[in-house]
């Protein structure tokens, strides 16, 4: 029974690369899903008392192709992937497979390509990577965007009729369109990592997502070591979930970033996002990723330096915001700018940003709360946190919040 | 796969005073693409439209129709003209719809055509 875990994890494992290379051979993200599906039905059976092959990601390529080949032989519509087919043996006894130590070409990228294409719209893109990529279950992927599990297993059949119908190619795209692709690919990632990352307190279905988005961000990086933003996105994501213990306190309160115990820090994922951004910094070309990344990793030296160099994250954000300006960058600015000029500089700037439409916005609230007590004006900074408490925060943003209304209503 | 592209764009940029000079490098960039398809040995064929004022519309409701005068579309974006174009897959088809040239605001859909032999 130990055996099951372990292979349980060797099949997650080998899950790219083997519906990858199913899915370039036989164009089709259903074929390649269910086939591996059969694979893994049998790997199950085959290995459970037998100790499973060196190469498990060979035998199940092999085991799901000849399964699908079956398949598309009973069904005359796929004359042509089956005349492609002619030499593949008919379905023989497994154990046979375990023989041929079968290499499977790296089509990892071009899946990733396929399931990013800018032609699906990116929330639907974000669901179809983590399902069909990294094999995360429709449910767990519906309640991580706060989805009904039918929801999402529609907009998971749409977009990939999508890609069936209107013929999106699982050819690599040609060299002038990567850009573009790219950016759809870092989109869709972030969007991963927004939703892992939304709640402090890691509400099981979002928390849970953490994990397989880290995995994604470093598969990337390993695929496309020398694109810069891919390195700083995957710094990105170990620099968050480097801190997810030390988000919420004993009760499940959320604990903002500046007030988080650095000793409870994941240090090895630091280190390795460090050495990601060394390389990305080598290529000589920066980006929002790698800004991110670096403002991320000055709040992570606090860690090693006992403080964080303001200064340094103002100059950050000041640079973030001109590559990418939106109000979460703006707020975070704001608060950065309070650090190094004082409070009342960061409220200044806070209201220079709201045009009326950030009156809904919680951060915008919650900032303005926190500079506001600083400055001593309890009342306002009351009168905001209540604001902020209106607009509907996750359990451990609530309780932070509450803690904070109390302390300056004390 | 065949492909429709159609081109919804925003008549008032040819009525203004450089209405004319620019309705004459939009169709010079028309009659380039039109030779680029040629040139790519993409069998294509495509149609300009004439302007949505002179449209009018059958608009149906469970059976019972009405006529209006003027486009389907509300938008100020309005069918202008489309090419139908003969291509390996998506991305090729993006690529001829993003050389159609649209002077100002526009917009340009791509949509598979339904393959007939499909069903033979």
């Amino acid at each position: 029974m130990s055996q099951d875990g372990g292979l349980g994890a060797a099949i997650i494992a080998a899950r790219p690369a083997v519906v990858a290379a199913l899915a370039a051979r036989f164009r089709d993200l259903d074929i390649a899903e269910d086939g591996f599906a059969d694979a893994c039905e049998l790997a199950m059976r085959h290995f459970a008392d037998t100790p499973r092959p060196a190469n498990l990601a060979g035998w199940l390529h092999v085991a799901a192709r000849r399964r699908i080949i079956d398949r598309l032989r009973r069904d005359a519509r796929h004359a042509r992937l089956i005349a492609e087919s002619s030499a593949e043996p008919e379905s023989e006894d497994m154990a046979v497979i375990s023989l041929f130590d079968e290499q499977i070409a790296d089509e990892r990228l071009r899946l990733i390509f396929i399931c990013c294409h800018p032609a699906i719209a990116p929330d639907a893109r974000a669901a179809l990577t983590l399902r069909v990529v990294c094999g995360v279950p429709t449910d767990r992927i519906a309640a991580a965007f706060l989805m009904q599990a039918p929801a999402m297993f529609q907009r998971l059949t749409r977009a990939k009729a999508k890609i069936r119908e209107a013929q999106v190619p699982f050819e690599m795209p040609p060299p002038h369109l990567w850009g573009e692709r790219m950016a759809a690919v870092l989109a869709t990632l972030e969007i991963g990592y927004a939703l892992a990352y939304q709640d402090a307190g890691g509400s099981e279905p979002t928390a849970d997502l953490g994990p397989e988005v880290l995995r994604l961000a470093a598969m990337l990086a390993d695929l496309l070591p020398r694109d810069p933003e891919v390195l700083g996105l995957a710094a990105l994501v170990r620099l968050g979930e480097a801190r997810r213990s030390a988000r919420v306190d004993g009760e499940g309160r959320m604990v903002p970033l500046s007030e988080q115990d650095c000793t409870e820090w994941d240090g090895g994922l630091i280190a390795s996002a460090t050495a990601l951004m060394q390389r990305a910094a080598q290529i000589g070309r920066s980006g929002p990723y790698q800004l991110m990344a670096a403002i991320h990793l000055t709040h992570a030296r606090r860690r090693h330096e006992g403080r964080t160099d303001w200064h340094a994250v103002l100059r950050l954000y000041d640079l973030l915001l001109a590559v990418r300006p939106g109000a979460v960058v703006a707020i975070n600015r704001a608060l950065a700018l309070a650090r190094v000029e004082g409070a009342q500089a960061g409220l200044v700037a806070l209201g220079a940003l709201n045009d009326g439409v950030l009156e809904r916005y919680r951060p915008w609230h919650a900032a303005h709360a926190h500079l506001l007590a600083l400055t001593g004006d309890r009342a306002g900074a009351a009168a905001a946190f209540r604001a902020a408490l209106a607009l509907n925060p996750a359990r451990a943003e609530r309780l932070y919040l509450e803690a904070r209304l109390a302390e300056t209503s004390a | 796969m065949q492909y429709m592209l159609m081109i919804h764009e925003d008549e008032s940029v040819y009525a203004g005073p450089d209405g004319g000079a620019i309705m004459k490098a939009t169709l010079d960039k028309h009659i380039a693409l039109a030779e680029a398809l040629v040139a790519a040995g993409i069998s294509y064929s495509g149609e300009r439209l004439k302007a949505a004022a002179t449209a009018t519309t059958i608009r149906w409701d469970h059976g019972s129709h009405h006529l209006h005068d003027g486009a389907y579309s509300e938008s100020h974006e309005e069918l202008g003209g489309y090419y139908l174009i003969t291509v390996d897959n998506l991305d090729q088809a993006l690529e001829w719809a993003k050389r159609i040239p649209i002077p100002g605001k526009g917009a340009v859909e791509v949509r598979p055509v339904w393959d007939m032999s499909d069903y033979a």
